[in-house]
């Protein structure tokens, strides 16, 4: 694998976590490993439902934090609602402060508008006038019109609020199925951004077979996002009014 | 017959509450793969997500109010869990839908591991008078 990379000054964080796609969370997991980045810390949450996971022997916390010179990644291996996802970014915002972040990038999945399209498309959303530069510079169309639902909403509602300005990348996917085609374009389009080189071809290789392995993931964010969506209705709209 | 152990690049996500061997039925090496159904005006899309499969390997059967699915896969797939290696075959999922199906209207396509079912919806309405 090749990893060539120009040192930035400004500390960054790139986030991922279970949405559409899994675009998140195979983005993020694939640059970590390509970038051979180093575990340095776990986020803990009291309402988090209690999961460990084992590997070759070793405790995994589900939701960690990963830094490589002025890379951070904080990546979620479980699916969560919007109620969980406002203090999930109010930690990675503590977090930021802490370390001096002044940019953050979160990598998540939207639906495909265009379906006759072969290739995904990415659109970018900016919280902050100073990011709109990197938009221009890296060629991503703008997000322009839509609704965003759910944990992406909760997250981003967080860090628009803050100081530390923050680039959304959404990849055109299919919502409801693994789809590490789409999350392809997201790591190369993450890596213009990061001014870095990343190799994708081990990912390309093991597409399909991650389509199979992450069935159960894809499954379960999918009932926690539809979870807060019967939540919200069934409290939100009086009955009558409907 | 190809294993699936790329060292290369091992994404660190587990599947947390449930087993990815949950809903497979180990004995018979038979997957399930995701589905997911959506309502439109006047037809269902019924999805299914079959990577390693040919188009030529997939059969799709319906009766009256269900539609199900076999394909074979291209090559066996392994899932290792505590040292145990479980190989599979097939993938095979049976969904059934609200309503009745007028399967001669049914027309489906697979494009990039996807299958795509289209059942149009049969309309079988009386007209209400107003008074």
């Amino acid at each position: 694998m090749k990893v060539s990379k120009r040192i930035s000054q400004e500390n960054i964080l790139i986030v991922g976590f279970p949405s559409n796609g899994l675009i998140g969370t195979f983005a993020i997991s694939y640059l970590i490993h390509a970038l051979d980045m180093r575990q340095i810390e776990e986020l803990d949450h009291p309402d988090l439902s209690p999961t460990l996971f084992v590997e070759d022997g070793e405790i995994i916390a589900p939701i960690r934090i990963y830094k490589k010179n002025n890379i951070f990644a904080i990546i979620s291996d479980l699916p969560f609602d919007s109620y969980l996802a406002y203090d999930f970014a109010e930690l990675a915002l503590q977090y930021c402060k802490k370390n001096n972040i002044q940019k953050i990038i979160i990598v998540s999945g939207m639906e495909t508008i265009n379906k006759d399209s072969n290739t995904p498309q990415i659109y970018g959303l900016v919280t902050h006038q100073s990011l709109e530069e990197t938009l221009y510079i890296n060629q991503i169309s703008k997000f322009l019109t839509g609704s965003i639902f759910g944990t992406d909403a909760a997250v981003i509602s967080v860090f628009r609020k803050s100081k530390i300005p923050t680039l959304i990348l959404y990849a055109e996917c299919h919502p409801f199925f693994p789809d590490p085609e789409a999350s392809i374009i997201a790591i190369v389009t993450l890596a213009k951004v990061l001014n870095i080189k990343i190799d994708t071809t081990d990912i390309q290789k093991k597409m399909e077979h991650l389509r199979i392995q992450r069935r159960n993931l894809m499954d379960e964010t999918i009932r926690t996002l539809q979870q807060q969506k019967i939540e919200n209705k069934s409290t939100k709209i009086p009955h009558i009014y409907r | 017959m190809t294993e699936n152990n790329h060292k290369e690049f091992e994404i660190r996500i587990t599947p947390s509450s449930t087993s990815s061997l949950f809903n497979d039925d180990v004995e018979h090496q038979i997957l399930s793969p995701l589905s997911c159904l959506r309502e439109y005006g006047t037809y269902w899309l019924l999805e299914f997500d079959l990577p390693l499969v040919n188009k030529k390997d997939i059969k799709i059967t319906s009766d009256e109010n269900s539609i199900s699915i076999e394909a074979k896969l291209k090559e066996t797939y392994f899932e290792e869990k505590f040292d145990k290696k479980t190989e599979f075959e097939y993938f095979k999922k049976t969904i059934t839908l609200l309503g009745k199906i007028d399967s001669k209207k049914i027309s489906a396509k697979f494009e990039k591991g996807r299958l795509e079912i289209i059942i149009p919806k049969t309309i079988s309405s009386h007209k209400i008078i107003i008074k």
